[in-house]
């Protein structure tokens, strides 16, 4: 296997198992042939449009699901970088918001910015993968279940990371939080249990879609 | 219809083709102006295969890979000749105003009263 194949493999990972089972080795040497001799990586150019590609294969519910999943990791990093500056909570209710002494204007902002952000990003999440995973068909039951148990685990781990760092202000010394960084480790893990649920199934819109794919596949088969 | 998506079309309105060959001849085609990438040309294979547009045609092995060539659907070429009218049409609009505008003769044709 040549360095360009095998990073060009590594790109084609962007897509959902079920694609990349059909289309994967037809895209790989299109890609193959389409690189000129002597080049080990992909151009960005082709590097870009299948980072789009995949985008597009596994859809918008998808792409807010993992924007959940980030903010919630990104507010346990949050919690942990808090927790290890000295005085951490001092200021936080005058003026409100400031965790720790000093705090860049900037991340506070930010941080307020994402709190507000998934707070109302949730429930429409909620409602876009039962409708993504057509949960009021029978069948799909056990996948409705698996997204909802992760849906209310996401905020279970939101409540978690939230109460641990109440818990934690006003210490007189910076602490490296264990518990927010596992909670950060289990956000991640939520992410990959979501992709793999919303990649599964035939989704609604990706179903035309995979039908064909298959259909490409099946057919002279 | 989008320019890519034309000349993917296009490329195909003289028989079936393979990816990578898809992308040679639409870049022919169009005189170097539409370079399809490897990505984008399969997103636009599938979305055109879901509109009935395009058609698995054959299969084959190649370096152990499969190599699918595509075909244009009796709708896919139909969609291809309304677009290219639509866009001759549109041609001819401007191209027939800006040589009456040359001529010295009126810009718009005077609507019947």
């Amino acid at each position: 296997m040549t360095p360009l194949e095998r990073h060009c493999g590594w790109l084609l990972h962007a897509y959902p198992a079920w694609y990349r089972r059909e289309r994967a080795g037809e895209m790989l040497g299109t890609l193959l042939e389409a690189s000129p001799p002597g080049r080990s990586w992909p151009s960005f150019r082709d590097a870009r449009a299948l980072a789009i590609g995949s985008l597009r294969v596994r859809g918008w519910t998808w792409l807010l699901t993992m924007l959940w999943v980030v903010m919630g990791a990104g507010g346990a990093i949050y919690a942990t970088v808090a927790f290890s500056h000295p005085g951490y909570g001092e200021g936080l209710l005058i003026p409100p918001n400031i965790q720790w002494p000093r705090e860049p204007q900037v991340i506070i902002d930010v941080g307020v910015i994402a709190e507000v952000a998934w707070g109302l990003l949730s429930g429409p999440l909620l409602v876009a993968g039962f409708v993504r995973l057509r949960g009021w068909r029978r069948r799909n039951w056990l996948r409705v279940t698996g997204w909802a148990g992760s849906w209310v685990a996401g905020i279970a781990l939101m409540n978690q990371a939230a109460e641990w760092a109440a818990a934690g202000m006003y210490g007189t010394r910076g602490l490296l939080s264990i518990g927010e960084m596992a909670i950060c480790a289990a956000w991640l893990v939520l992410g990959g249990g979501m992709t793999w649920i919303l990649a599964a199934p035939a989704p609604p819109r990706a179903a035309g879609q995979r039908d064909v794919v298959h259909r490409l596949g099946q057919a002279h088969r | 219809m989008r320019e890519p998506t034309y000349f993917v079309l296009a490329s195909l309105l003289d028989g079936p083709l393979h990816g990578y060959a898809i992308i040679r001849r639409a870049e022919d085609l169009s005189g170097g102006r539409v370079r399809l990438a490897t990505g984008t040309l399969y997103t636009a294979l599938d979305r055109l295969s879901a509109d009935g547009f395009v058609e698995l045609v054959s299969e084959e092995i190649v370096n152990g890979r499969a190599r699918r060539s595509y075909g244009l659907t009796p709708s896919g070429s139909g969609a291809l000749q309304a677009e290219a009218t639509r866009m001759a049409e549109a041609a001819r609009l401007v191209t027939n105003r800006s040589r009456r505008l040359k001529a010295g003769g009126p810009a718009r044709e005077a609507s019947p009263a």
